[in-house]
């Protein structure tokens, strides 16, 4: 049981440290709306 | 007709090959490898356009090329620069290494005098990237910020030097002057799917290019993400996205009063991509495409493709050899 809990613990603040070391970046924009659209024949004249 | 020797037959060069074996007008395709039996083999599977030759670094350019495309390791490219400007030959690298460009912009002022061009960075990003970036900038009236991005490498040599570019400390322009970030911060950059959110570094390579093709410009950043092998990705995703590669590149300028930007992005294999860049690159420094009229600006010297081709008839020749730019159409936010 104690092992159990240990092992849960670890656990826990490895997913805290993950979230951390992955969201410490600086955030780009995200494209809320909108989308990519393909250059083609018009976009060429 | 023309003839146009292919230094390099890796991830890279074995695509431009092809596209420069379809290039109408092409006479004659030299290959040049490491070793002479690879770029028979290489030639053998092109046809009877296509001919290895043997061609050590000391020896001269063969006789009768109009023009030299090469995919080769950084350390590799500015002697073969140096061997094309003794010979008077264009030549197109697809170099994104920021010590290897510096290299060939210190060849500029001999090949202004030599009257020869030298076109750096000739793949993905520094390459394609710049002529979108060039795009975006002939549709507004000023530009003062360019931001491009990367995702994805092509072969060994390539991911090495992107791996390089991330460790070292980044030099982005800002406010007309160089500065440098020892500790680059990481930012989120969305490029198209499968690539999607990638988490990409400040780093050197292509600022320069950027800064010299736009000369007004206020700043200019390049940042890459990490190549995938060591990056921790989720279950499953590995295998859906490996092998593409992305650019984005947002500009942001006036038009008239209002400040504007235009996001422009690509994606593809990122071997095919930067090898068909470099095929018609070369296609446009042999002159053996009419249709890819050159921009009015530098004939000779050192230069990006930002400064080097017309944007619309050369994304018009990637588009229809399967390379397809994109537009963002959303809501930008400063």
């Amino acid at each position: 049981m104690k092992a159990l809990r240990r092992g849960l613990i670890v656990a826990v603040i490895a997913v805290l440290v993950g979230g951390f070391v992955k969201l410490r970046g600086k955030g780009g924009v995200p494209p809320t709306s909108g989308g990519w659209r393909e250059l083609d024949g018009p976009d060429f004249r | 007709m023309a003839t146009v020797l292919l230094d390099g037959v890796g991830a890279v060069g074995i695509r431009a090959a092809r596209q420069l074996v379809d290039t109408p007008g092409l006479d004659s395709l030299l290959i040049a490898a490491r070793g002479f039996s690879y770029a028979d083999d290489v030639a053998a599977s092109l046809g009877a356009r296509a001919e290895a030759i043997e061609l050590r670094p000391e020896d001269p350019v063969p006789t009768g090329v109009d023009a030299i495309a090469t995919a080769l390791p950084a350390a590799l490219v500015a002697d073969r620069a140096t061997r094309a400007l003794a010979a008077g030959v264009p030549f197109a690298s697809t170099v994104d290494d920021a010590d290897a460009i510096d290299t060939l912009l210190e060849l500029d002022e001999p090949a202004r005098n030599a009257g020869v061009l030298l076109a750096a960075g000739c793949g993905l990003a520094p390459g394609l990237a710049d002529v979108l970036a060039r795009h975006a900038a002939d549709g507004l009236d000023a530009v003062d910020e360019i931001h491009v991005a990367r995702a994805g490498s092509a072969g060994p040599a390539s991911t090495a030097a992107v791996r390089r570019s991330r460790r070292e400390p980044a030099a982005e322009w800002c406010d007309g002057e160089w500065s440098e970030e020892r500790h680059p911060t990481p930012e989120l950059v969305w490029f198209p799917d499968p690539v999607g959110a990638r988490e990409c570094v400040p780093v050197t390579v292509g600022v320069a290019l950027l800064v010299r093709a736009f000369p007004g410009v206020r700043r200019a950043t390049v940042r890459l993400a990490e190549p995938l092998s060591r990056r921790l990705t989720w279950p499953g995703r590995r295998g859906v996205d490996e092998g593409w590669g992305s650019a984005r590149v947002e500009v942001w300028g006036w038009r008239g009063q209002a400040r504007e930007s235009m996001v422009y992005g690509v994606i593809d294999r990122t071997a095919i991509a930067a090898g068909t860049v470099l095929a018609v690159t070369a296609a446009r420094l042999a002159g053996i495409a009419p249709g890819l009229a050159a921009r009015d600006g530098p004939s000779a010297g050192t230069h990006g493709l930002a400064a080097l081709v017309e944007p619309v008839p050369f994304l018009a020749e990637l588009a229809r050899r399967g390379v397809k730019a994109a537009v963002f159409e959303g809501v930008a936010v400063a």
